[in-house]
């Protein structure tokens, strides 16, 4: 009882936000709703009258979605404890490392420093990287040399020997990816049930669908050897556990690796035959099981993440469809790209 | 305060920043300016040169400590070509330089691995295997001796199996694992290197000659740390030689960075068209005169300057002038704490020193124990910092009152009070606690009256909260309360003033409020009832000033109890622990209520403090 009206707060929160998702018939029109309507509907005048330039405008309507989604993070970690919020955060930090990867991506290839800053996103203070002074950095080992004398320091010290020893960028991002991940999974371990549970679900949907997605790609696109692949896989809890990804990489085609696969992803990944195939299936999937969380989850810290990973997707369709019509793309294209959102991906 | 508006040559803006730094009375305003052809950002690049020559010099001041530059005269104007020159060669030294610290970095993984190496051998006891094979390279098995981050263990294991090997772990150090990796010479997996340098797995060197007395072989690990320790101060007196010759120039390159800052600073408020750039800021009213010969001794009257009173609606923007007395300092900062004073709102600071003191020393009054706090801040004063005059003033406040109460370490009777001990008549510390209420809370919304009524809210001074209104009722409820208590009667007069004030205020409650009339009877019933209460718990508050000060004895006489207990040795120890105790437990709830007092029945009333500081731009401030 006591659980119940502790969460209570957080759960009609919650709810009240859900409200705020795009509905299935919005979802549908979107491609098809032209800038003006767009710009009338989600209150977007003030943002592109502002800007000339279309990449300004672009870039501002970016920032804006983003900055929104960020925001209602902080408003639903407000009523939580430290484990709850720390786990937020920590999903909201992913954005944090999107753009420690643009800064390592500048200095690899030397870029200009208002080109990188172009690119960053403006976080809260709560989960941003130390930018300034990374930006001072020199080259990306000095780069990852500072980074390990803060609170990323796991994730800069894998990266910064991984760099030292093979000074390849793929091996250098895929450590970054793959830490913030397993430091995603330790969050989850630490809660009591039924949070754990619902919890477990939600990361391990996301987890399933990265984890084939990389999987397919690192084994036969990359061609890596299946130890190697399978390192750099994170293990799931629920469908693309440790012993399932040991066998999947040591298959040796791409059609027996679907074959194998366990159910629902074998059925909806059945007739598939490119990884390009895969991925809006796969995306679907997990928007399905993070709607389920956020529908029937007795936990509040799970059914916010969930409102989160939805709403996210759901602004990152509305950007796909700006862009579109901002770059002069028809219905098509622009239906092509929302098919494809996943959430966790933005600028897909 | 003023507002101005600057207009200059692009081409003169470092000579024009130089000027406005030197007078130490230019708050930029970064908004845009009206005309929207000002349009280009004249010190963008100028900013980010600066900021990256910055990060070097920091970087390289982290291997090469200078003495900083002792002044910055004669100051001098810094324009981009020379700022960007200074950039490159901070660069160029970086490049030299981050190569001692890759040295340093070498060393100290070297004696990592030696470390690490000495807590392998003691567990390859452990091993059921013949030492010497971890080291030769044989026929059939690939062997692989090394240590890897913990957190990768499991993910490294699976992937070690697919590639046809084991994994043995033998101990675990730290953050690390030490593990064997034994597989087939012929496995199928030959990318088993790569997921090695993934996994961060470092090999661990065996070293030669396994069968030799373990003590020989530690011997041979000192031989080696010892090496390392000597390379490393070779290494760092070489740096140290190297570095000499830059002393000079990098003391020069931080003055040149230090004297450019002022054009950094004022980088956002910046916008050109052509070659006119526009810039406006805030200064004091009384420096604008100094600020015009500065800047026609600097630009040689190639500008233009208007200045103009700030309008109404500016108010929210205009810097404060923060207090300068060294007394004050302290006490501005815990009211910083609360907020700054909003322009041409009453800096609270004099006044929250003055209530403070008397309030803290009444609370805790004793010669003794001030004396000790004081001498405290003072002993303590460079670790304090800024904060030192306020603990010795709270000292001293405690001494004064210490001698009205007649009260040194808790003995009450050894000193003569010069006025009374509080605890001789607790009826009349009560009263004057609450008189003193009474004052404070008057005077708090006098002033938030006029703060009101000097911005121009004539209404809310009148009507608002802890407005005229309010002050009659309260000073109406406060002459019927005192007739109440000598026996006269709550009289006609207050009576009527009580009703009518609050009457007014319902009323006004009620044309303000939209909402359906049930709604509304509840609201103003609810606030009407909370205006009564909330003065009268807010008067009665002020009772914890006398009770503090009551407290303070009794605390006193518990330990005298206890000590007069004791034997001459057991009372000494027990007074000066019970001295002690007293010090730090009752000084500081006694601190913490006196904040209470101060920050909810003093600014909460008269104080918005949503200004915002007055920070002129000056050399060595560095980027806005």
């Amino acid at each position: 009882m006591s659980q119940v009206a502790d969460q209570a707060y957080l759960n009609t929160r919650v709810s009240v936000m859900a409200a705020r998702l795009f509905a299935p018939s919005l979802v549908e029109r979107l491609a098809h709703l032209p800038l003006s309507a767009l710009v009338e509907e989600f209150g977007l005048a003030a943002l592109l009258d502002d800007q000339a330039v279309p990449a300004a405008r672009r870039r501002a309507v970016e920032q804006s979605l983003f900055q929104l989604l960020l925001s209602e993070l902080l408003v639903l970690t407000r009523p939580m404890n430290a484990n709850e919020r720390a786990l937020m955060l920590d999903w909201g930090r992913k954005y944090a490392l999107y753009n420690l990867k643009t800064l390592i991506r500048g200095k690899l290839h030397d870029l200009d420093r208002r080109e990188i800053n172009d690119n960053l996103f403006e976080l809260p203070a709560h989960i941003r990287l130390a930018d300034k002074e990374l930006f001072g950095a020199e080259n990306v080992l000095e780069l990852l040399r500072q980074l390990e004398a803060g609170p990323q320091r796991q994730i800069a010290r894998q990266a910064r020997e991984v760099y030292e020893q093979q000074r390849e960028p793929f091996a250098l991002e895929a450590t970054i990816d793959q830490r913030y991940f397993i430091g995603l999974v330790r969050r989850v371990q630490v809660f009591d049930e039924p949070h754990r549970q619902w919890l477990r679900r939600l990361i391990s949907a996301e987890l399933d669908r990265i984890g084939l997605l990389w999987m397919l790609r690192f084994r036969f696109t990359y061609g890596l050897s299946p130890s190697e692949t399978y390192y750099w896989l994170v293990p799931s809890m629920r469908l693309l556990t440790r012993e399932r990804l040991l066998h999947l990489v040591d298959l040796d085609g791409f059609e027996q690796v679907l074959e194998a696969l366990p159910e629902p992803l074998r059925t909806r990944c059945a007739d598939c035959r490119s990884i390009a195939e895969i991925q809006p299936r796969l995306a679907r999937h997990s928007l399905d099981e993070i709607r389920l969380v956020l529908a029937r989850s007795p936990s509040a810290v799970a059914r916010a993440l969930a409102y989160l990973m939805l709403r996210e997707a759901d602004l990152l369709r509305l950007f796909a469809v700006i862009q579109g019509r901002l770059l002069g793309f028809d219905d098509r294209i622009i239906q092509h790209a929302l098919a494809q959102i996943e959430p966790g991906v933005p600028g897909n | 305060m003023k507002h101005v508006r600057l207009l200059v040559l692009t081409d003169d803006l470092p000579r024009a920043s130089l000027a406005l730094a030197e007078t130490q009375c230019f708050h930029p305003d970064r908004r845009e300016p009206e005309s929207e052809r000002f349009a280009t950002l004249p010190g963008r690049t100028f900013h980010e040169i600066h900021t990256q020559a910055r990060a070097r010099l920091d970087k390289i001041a982290r291997l090469i400590p200078f003495e900083p530059a002792t002044s910055l005269e004669p100051a001098r104007v810094i324009d981009q070509a020379e700022l960007a020159r200074l950039n490159d060669w901070l660069g160029r030294l970086w490049d030299e330089t981050s190569s001692y610290e890759e040295d340093f970095r070498q060393l100290d993984d070297e004696r990592h691995l030696i470390h690490e190496q000495q807590a392998a051998l003691e567990n390859f006891s452990h091993l059921n295997i013949d030492l010497g094979m971890l080291r030769a390279k044989t026929r059939f098995l690939n062997i692989h001796v090394g240590l890897v981050p913990r957190e990768n263990l499991r993910q490294l294991e699976g992937a070690v199996a697919l590639a046809g090997y084991i994994l043995h772990v033998y101990l675990e150090r730290g953050d690390n694992t030490h593990v064997v990796i034994v597989g087939p010479a012929d496995a199928k997996d030959a990318g088993l290197a790569s997921v090695l340098a993934a996994a961060g797995f470092q090999a661990i060197p065996i070293p030669e000659g396994l069968d030799r007395e373990p003590t020989e072989l530690q011997r041979d690990f000192e031989r080696r740390l010892a090496a390392i320790a000597e390379e490393r101060a070779q290494l760092t007196e070489t740096l140290q030689r190297w570095s000499e010759r830059y002393h000079e120039p990098l003391r020069e390159a931080q003055r040149t960075l230090q004297l450019a800052d002022p054009l950094v600073s004022l980088d956002e408020s910046l916008r050109s068209c052509g070659h006119l750039t526009h810039l406006a800021g805030w200064v004091p009213a009384h420096t604008v005169a100094a600020l015009r010969e500065r800047l026609d001794a600097a630009l040689a009257g190639t500008y233009d300057l208007s200045i103009r009173d700030p309008l109404p609606e500016e108010r929210p923007l205009v810097p404060t002038v923060p207090v300068k007395s060294r007394l004050l300092a302290p006490f501005a900062l815990l009211v910083n704490q609360y907020g700054i004073p909003s322009y041409g709102e009453v800096d609270p600071t004099p006044l929250f020193a003055l209530t403070f003191l008397i309030m803290f020393g009444s609370m805790f009054g004793d010669v003794g124990q001030g004396a000790v706090i004081a001498l405290a801040a003072w002993t303590l004063r460079d670790r304090f910092g800024r904060f030192w005059p306020f603990g010795l003033m709270a000292g001293g406040s405690s001494v004064l009152f210490g001698f009205l109460y007649g009260s040194l370490f808790g003995y009450e009777h050894v000193l003569p009070a010069l006025w009374m001990n509080p605890l001789s008549d607790p009826l009349l510390m009560l009263r004057l606690a609450l008189i003193w209420g009474v004052f404070f809370i008057v005077v708090a919304c006098l002033l938030a009256i006029y703060n009101r009524w000097a911005v121009g809210q004539w209404r809310e001074a009148l009507f608002g909260h802890h407005g005229v209104v309010n002050l009659v009722f309260y000073l109406a409820l406060i002459a019927g309360g005192a007739g109440l208590a000598d026996g006269t009667g709550f009289g006609t007069v207050p009576a009527l003033l009580v009703a009518g004030s609050l009457a007014a205020l319902a009323w006004h409650s009620w044309l303000h409020q939209q909402a359906p009339v049930g709604e509304k009877i509840l609201v103003v019933v609810i606030e009407t009832l909370e205006t009564l209460i909330g003065y009268v718990s807010n008067t009665l508050s002020f009772l914890r000033v006398a009770a503090f000060s009551l407290n303070h004895v009794a605390l006193s006489i518990a330990v005298f109890t206890l000590a007069d207990m004791m034997g001459t040795f057991g009372h000494l120890v027990t007074v000066v622990l019970g001295n002690v105790f007293v010090l730090v437990l009752e000084g500081g709830i006694v601190m913490i209520q006196v904040m209470r007092l101060q920050y909810y029945e003093g600014f909460s009333r008269y104080f918005s403090g949503d200004g915002h500081a007055f920070r002129p731009i000056r050399f060595g401030r560095g980027p806005a």
